[in-house]
């Protein structure tokens, strides 16, 4: 990239960090020298949704925007969104990617726990497409280093290695722009990030493919255990309809209620909470 | 499920119990004995004392000590019970009925004493045992055997009748939140002084049915209604089917008034 202007395109899941990280970035940029354009997308920040954050610096910068196949850097503080952004990136770009999973609300195919299903996680996809993948765990390295949420400090400091900015304009930066309470956790989480070695993200890499393999086990459903002589059948009837799921229905002649879907039972405990009759209990399902 | 074996507490030779199906008095008892456990409370320190009437009946279910007394008069022989052996915990369970026109004199001056018990009065707007007549909770409009046309007269507001009274823990919860009823019985048990909550609770045989509000399930979604905000909203834009002119006021739940003792 040319030191005299790049683009850094800052991805992840609301909540994660992605405005903050790319705030301190630009105002490192803007400590060098640099004229410094930022714009994000946060739309849906506060329900799980997709953060992205452009930044530009160099002489002069005339639009924040980062057209597609442009990025010197992606820094994804997510998988998933990581290979979202990918077409951002230009032909020998650097992937500074967390290899942390965050289900996307879509991947909620039914609300078992455990059948929930993440997107395949596409470790080969990265191989020959982009060369230089920085990846780690950020969250461990940031939990290591004194605070887990520090997690996007630790992919600046990954991050810093490959920009023009001097480490003094990244702490000042740090400082500048971290609460006084979360410093110290920053400070040590850019530190960590900074030292990590290609190696480290050879073995994240490597983990993270073998985690692709197990598959989606789904739980074993919940077991309702129903007191028919004290059900009071299709006249109550409570249970039947407050189940959120239509996990349940009556018998041939409506005196007392049956699991019809048992299969869709997710342990809510609802009926139980509201049978006036106490002829359900539910038990969950031992995980294996 | 909730961490709790209900059996182990019932008298379950008594089961089932003779409340019509979809009665909510059988979540009330849930919540009770939910509450006693998250207490630990000693099982041979605990009384629960109850009158006459469906709410009442609920004593009978439970395997600890009980005393199923005279209608309108549990707090009486709670209070008495209190006095002879005050490191006893006392619940007394009541109704509308039973605890606001029968022993409508005995609450509020147990309140104003402020004698250390705690009181569950289980509104669901009728006389059930009786065949469905007009408690005094009854909302105006509301039809029962007593009052074919509909309830004339105003209704009690029995949390804030227990305020006036000087009950220095006065709280409402519903059976339609279930859990939050937990959280509540546990906390009136816990105050020092008389802790008074009232327990929206659902008649689908009689009132339910003379209104045309539907059964149980029905019933709790009606109820669940009159305690939410949005849906109160919601309410004011539609009608929700009901015969009566007018929907019943909302329902405030949660601690309405706390003195420290």
């Amino acid at each position: 990239m040319g030191a005299r202007s790049g683009s850094v395109l800052v991805v992840g899941v609301g909540g994660q960090g992605v405005v903050l990280s790319s705030a301190v970035a630009a105002d490192a940029a803007r400590r060098c020298g640099f004229d410094v354009k930022q714009s994000e997308v946060h739309g849906m920040s506060q329900r799980g949704g997709v953060v992205t954050s452009h930044l530009r610096y160099g002489d002069a910068v005339h639009s924040p925007l980062i057209a597609a196949g442009e990025a010197d850097a992606i820094v994804a503080l997510e998988w998933n969104e990581a290979l979202r952004a990918l077409p951002a990136l230009r032909p020998g770009g650097t992937l500074i990617v967390s290899v942390e999973r965050i289900l996307p609300p879509s991947a909620f195919l039914d609300r078992l726990h455990g059948a929930l299903r993440y997107p395949p996680i596409a470790v080969d996809l990265l191989r020959g497409t982009v060369p230089d993948v920085r990846a780690c765990d950020a969250t461990a390295v940031a939990a290591r280093a004194g605070d887990r949420r520090a997690m996007n400090t630790v992919l600046l400091g990954v991050l810093s290695r490959v920009m023009p900015f001097s480490e003094t304009a990244w702490d000042d930066a740090i400082v500048a722009n971290v609460p006084p309470k979360a410093l110290g956790a920053n400070r040590a989480a850019f530190a960590a990030g900074r030292a990590l070695q290609a190696d480290d993200a050879r073995r994240a890499l490597a983990r993270l493919a073998r985690s692709d393999e197990g598959g989606d086990a789904r739980r074993a459903a919940a077991s309702l255990e129903i007191v028919d002589a004290w059900c009071k059948g299709e006249m109550c009837g409570i249970c039947v309809r407050s189940c959120p799921e239509y996990c349940l229905g009556f018998d041939a002649e409506a005196t007392a209620v049956r699991v019809t879907r048992a299969d869709a039972c997710t342990a809510c405990g609802l009926c139980e909470l509201l049978c006036p009759d106490f002829a359900i209990v539910v038990h969950p399902a031992v995980p294996a | 499920m909730t961490g709790i074996e209900y059996r182990d507490r019932l008298r379950r030779q008594m089961l089932p119990h003779i409340l019509c199906p979809g009665c909510g008095h059988g979540i009330v008892l849930k919540a009770l004995l939910r509450a006693a456990r998250s207490l630990e409370l000693d099982w041979d320190r605990t009384v629960f004392v109850a009158g006459i009437g469906c709410s009442s009946r609920l004593v009978g279910y439970i395997d600890g000590c009980t005393l199923h007394t005279t209608h309108g008069r549990a707090l009486t022989f709670a209070t008495g019970m209190k006095l002879a052996r005050p490191e006893l915990t006392v619940i007394v369970i009541t109704g509308d009925g039973d605890g606001l026109a029968i022993g409508g004199n005995h609450l509020i001056h147990a309140a104003r004493r402020d004698v250390d018990l705690t009181c569950l009065l289980l509104n669901n707007e009728t006389y059930g045992m009786t065949g469905g007549q007009a408690a005094p909770t009854a909302e105006p409009g509301a039809i029962s055997t007593t009052t074919p046309g509909g309830a004339r007269e105003r209704s009690f507001d029995a949390c804030a009748l227990a305020v006036a009274a000087g009950a220095s823990f006065v709280a409402r919860g519903a059976t339609s939140l279930p859990l939050e009823l937990d959280g509540l019985i546990a906390r009136g048990i816990a105050h020092r002084g008389f802790s008074f909550l009232e327990i929206a609770s659902d008649c689908p045989e009689y009132f339910g049915r003379y209104n045309q509000l539907g059964r149980g399930p029905e019933m709790l979604q009606l109820q669940r209604r009159r305690l939410d905000e949005v849906d109160r909203t919601l309410r004011a834009k539609r009608s929700l089917g009901s015969r009566r002119a007018e929907g019943p006021p909302p329902l405030r739940t949660g601690v309405l008034h706390e003195r420290p003792a």
